[in-house]
């Protein structure tokens, strides 16, 4: 459902720097995919690529048959409220909101009855487990919770592509594990694809497949298998393969 | 690095943080500056500055200070709060919180050494423009530039102790900060607490004070005295209790508040109104009052003409039948205007009371020769009367409608003369206060017959009126001036006026009353500037400072699919307020009080101002537009960015 073909993004500046350099590669419906790579190897540029925030130096991407490049900038807004939505590393929930409204803003931007706004509300709520947390604001709720509620709120309009950008990078290891839980749970009950880009081993063991990329170029990738403490050793094999800083990763390693 | 060179590159290598607590203090000491140049004017001493007197522009400047200190204060408070994690980390590195009280000390003097200097500098090179306006405004001749020292001694020194004292005043009310919670949250709180209680009574007095608006009428007077203090009251509550409430009946209809970015605009101000509500409700209070002061002046146009009008005579003196000083006086007059080369016109009036038999009140009757000898030197029409004829003399423009066509058989008890009153005089002829509001004139054959006085019941039956009709009654304002510091003099000492003699001269009365509105008007405009200005940049930069946060909330929301149209109205929902709020609460408090004050100067001297106060409403809208529209334009551009 998406392709990424030949993908080059160059930044002009005072110093010219290609942050992706020709990369393609598939992401098929219903996967749950990580992107993973060392500092500075592209993988922001990669997903603002996707999200369209910014624009290839050549390639193409293609979403469901479709180039979003082609859209208007109103086009591709409502491209991204309805078939895009957003996991972030800090957040990025509205300080003047609730956690409840947080969640319903992307249906309010689309103009959707309140009726349905609450019956969505209500059932994901009750599966993440947010029922109690709903009239708190985000300066009141724990990180794990706050990043439940961007879950929620990716999820609310039923997107086709959810992309998470480290989404684990700022929770203890208690919340990441609940969070990735979570997802990998939803990528699994209603076939949503997911796609994640990461640093952390532990967090892309989750996925059905890691893809790796080092200096803006495809570096290796690898599906994952029935016992996710194998894949998680054989993502730590590719990275240590991967060189890079290798101090970026946690040395944990599961019995 | 010592520790000023660090509080030093602190300033200038970050100036863009320091921007606008700069700018604020620029531009108040911008303006008193301005103020002081004209009050250290020389040609003040001369009454050259339409009679302003010193007095009145020291205490012009020491308001004007106070609002430029609460505003510095403000800023200030502002800018240590936007500032707080920095701080955080300072003390988290180990520094003292009296260091840091010195840091912040020597920060602010910095600032506002600069900011003086620069606001002295800037407002020296306006100044000639200035007084081109102020001389525009008030109409003078000239109005040259000067250069003198006390000025710019004046403002530096007001400036940089104000700066002092600010500065450790805040430093001594800062709270250490709270380390953790510092360094840690991302938000900061946006919790409001507000009390039902004060929010109906937010709308309760607002409504009591707009009510006793509409009512008023010069009966009521002494209820609208309390007009201002109900609105004073009402706005305060309505900024810090009824905004959240009516925020909060927006919000619980979800059907409207779930409706597009609506949601985000409706929570943006709830943040917004809490930081803001104090400034708020000052910043409505001073419009309500530069409104005021300019709709005033706007009046003083076509007041000239009126009071020409209303007050026919240029001097008029009126004195007890056995007033002692009355020969002394009347020469003094007369020989004054001879020396001052005025061409007048006098008439002798001796007025008779007595009492009328329809009403059982008493009148003031007038001979039908003297008053046609003041209306053939006004140039009006003159009055023929029979015997048993009268006519009434109108007191206010409202009485000859009132009095046309009535019709009144009476007698006069004391003389048994019996007369019909079946005429007005179509015009104004004494100033109001002058005569009474019972007064006729007789013909006179019936005038001679007038014998006996009024039953004695300590009245004076009779007295002398003398009416000088000047026709530059402008220029002749110090004309007897001696009598008048007399008669002021009576006013202030006894309660009772014993003096057994009346003047009034109109011209220094008119400019008396101009210099007065001349002195608001300055005061007005001035206040208006310094909160057109000061407000405007404080918006602006207070954005300045949240920018990057608010930049990165629009990215987010813009990766979520929010389009440009839809940023550009959360934008204009987020700015409109903070501009038309205050003014526009400001705007409906003045309408309400001009109502009122239509209603009293009606009865008092006859003034129209409702076009007046269109018309400086509008040029207000007009310019807070324009203010709105350029910040609001900067404001979209860097969020683009």
């Amino acid at each position: 459902m998406l392709q990424i073909q030949e993908v080059t993004k160059v930044y002009e500046g005072k110093v010219t720097t290609r942050a992706l350099n020709q990369l393609s590669f598939e992401v098929e419906k219903g996967e749950f995919v990580a992107v993973m790579g060392p500092s500075g190897s592209g993988k922001t540029t990669l997903l603002n690529l996707i999200s369209m925030i910014d624009v290839p130096t050549s390639g193409d991407i293609v979403f469901n048959g479709k180039r979003p490049r082609q859209l208007n900038s109103k086009e591709l807004a409502y491209f991204r409220r309805r078939q895009l939505g957003f996991i972030f590393q800090d957040f990025n929930l509205l300080p003047m909101l609730t956690v409840e409204e947080n969640i319903i803003l992307p249906l309010t931007l689309d103009e959707q009855p309140v009726e349905l706004m609450e019956d969505r509300l209500a059932a994901l709520a009750e599966k993440l487990g947010l029922e109690n947390i709903l009239q708190k604001r985000p300066n009141e709720i724990s990180g794990g919770q706050a990043q439940r509620t961007a879950i929620a709120r990716a999820l609310i309009h039923s997107p086709s592509l959810i992309l998470a950008d480290e989404p684990t990078g700022n929770l203890d290891s208690n919340a990441s594990r609940e969070v990735l839980e979570l997802m990998s749970q939803i990528n699994q009950e209603k076939q949503t694809t997911i796609m994640m880009v990461t640093h952390d081993p532990i967090a892309a063991s989750y996925c059905d497949r890691v893809i790796f990329i080092k200096d803006g170029e495809f570096f290796n990738e690898i599906y994952g298998d029935e016992r996710r403490q194998t894949f998680f050793q054989r993502i730590l094999n590719v990275l240590s393969l991967l060189g890079g800083q290798v101090g970026d990763f946690s040395t944990i390693r599961l019995p | 690095m010592t520790f000023q060179q660090f509080a030093y590159h602190n300033v200038f290598r970050n100036f863009r943080n320091y921007a606008a607590f700069f700018m604020a203090s620029f531009f108040s000491v911008f303006v008193f500056f301005l103020f002081s140049m004209l009050m250290f004017h020389p040609e003040i001493e001369n009454g050259f500055i339409g009679d302003i007197s010193f007095t009145g522009m020291v205490m012009a400047e020491v308001v004007l200070v106070a609002f430029s200190c609460f505003f510095i204060f403000y800023s200030l408070k502002a800018f240590l709060e936007v500032r707080s994690k920095e701080f955080a980390i300072l003390l988290h590195l180990g520094m003292e919180m009296k260091q840091l009280g010195k840091l912040i000390f020597i920060e602010t003097m910095t600032i506002g050494f600069l900011s003086s200097v620069s606001g002295i500098l800037f407002g020296f090179a306006f100044s000639k423009f200035f007084f081109l306006i102020i001389r525009e405004l008030l109409g003078l001749e000239k109005l040259p530039l000067y250069l003198s020292w006390p000025p710019f001694i004046l403002t530096f020194a007001v400036f940089m102790g104000a700066f002092a004292v600010i500065s450790l005043v805040s430093v001594k009310y800062t709270e250490p900060p709270k380390l953790g919670v510092l360094l840690r949250t991302r938000y900061g709180d946006q919790r409001v607490t507000y009390s039902k209680k004060g929010a109906i009574w937010g709308v309760l007095l607002l409504a009591i004070g707009y009510g006793l608006a509409l009512m008023t009428t010069r009966m009521t007077l002494m209820f609208s005295m309390w007009i201002p203090i109900f609105i004073t009251f009402g706005t305060y509550y309505f900024f810090s209790d009824t905004i959240f409430l009516i925020l909060d009946l927006m919000k619980s209809r979800k059907k409207f508040y779930w409706y597009k970015a609506r949601m985000l605009s409706i929570a943006q101000q709830y943040v917004m109104m809490r930081q803001s509500a104090r400034m708020f409700f000052v910043v409505t209070m001073v419009s309500m009052l530069a409104f005021l002061c300019v709709v005033s002046l706007a009046a003083m146009s076509s007041y000239t003409a009126q009071y020409d009008r209303l007050n026919p005579l240029g001097i008029v003196y009126k004195g007890h039948v056995d007033n002692p000083y009355e020969h002394e006086h009347i020469n003094r007059l007369m020989s004054e205007l001879e020396d001052g080369e005025f061409s007048y016109h006098m008439t002798r009036f001796q007025v008779v009371k007595q009492t009328s038999a329809a009403t059982s009140n008493e009148v003031e009757v007038f001979r039908e020769t003297d008053i046609n000898r003041m209306l053939f030197s006004y140039g009006l029409s003159l009055v023929h009367l029979d015997e048993g004829e009268a006519m009434f003399i109108p007191s206010t423009e409202d009485s000859i409608q009132k009095l046309e066509g009535l019709v009144v058989d009476t007698v006069l008890i004391e003389n048994d003369i019996a007369i019909t009153i079946n005429q007005v005089y179509p015009a104004i002829i004494f100033p109001v206060g002058i005569i009474s509001q019972n007064a006729i004139i007789i013909s006179d054959e019936d005038y001679q017959s007038l014998r006996r006085p009024l039953q004695d019941n300590g009245e004076v039956p009779y007295y002398h009126l003398f009416a000088f009709d000047i026709p530059n009654w402008l220029e002749a304002k110090n004309i007897g001036l001696s009598i008048q510091q007399l008669v002021s003099q009576e006013y202030i000492i006894n309660t009772e006026y014993s003096l057994p003699f009346y003047f009034e001269n109109n011209g220094s009365n008119y400019s008396y009353i101009l210099a007065m509105y001349a002195l608001f008007t300055v005061i007005g405009v001035l206040a208006v500037i310094v909160f057109l200005l000061a407000a405007g940049s404080f918006i602006y930069f207070k954005f300045y400072a949240n920018m990057e946060t608010e930049r990165q909330q629009f990215i987010a929301l813009r990766r979520m699919g929010l389009t440009e149209g839809e940023m550009k109205r959360i934008i204009t929902r987020h700015l409109a307020p903070q501009f038309f709020l205050p003014w526009g609460l400001a705007l409906v408090h003045s309408i309400f009080v001009f109502i009122a004050l239509q209603t009293l100067l009606k009865d008092v001297m006859n003034l129209i101002i409702i076009n007046e106060t269109i018309i400086a409403f509008c040029v207000f809208l007009v310019i807070q537009i324009i203010y709105f529209g350029l910040i609001r334009w900067r404001y979209i551009a860097h969020m683009k960015e």
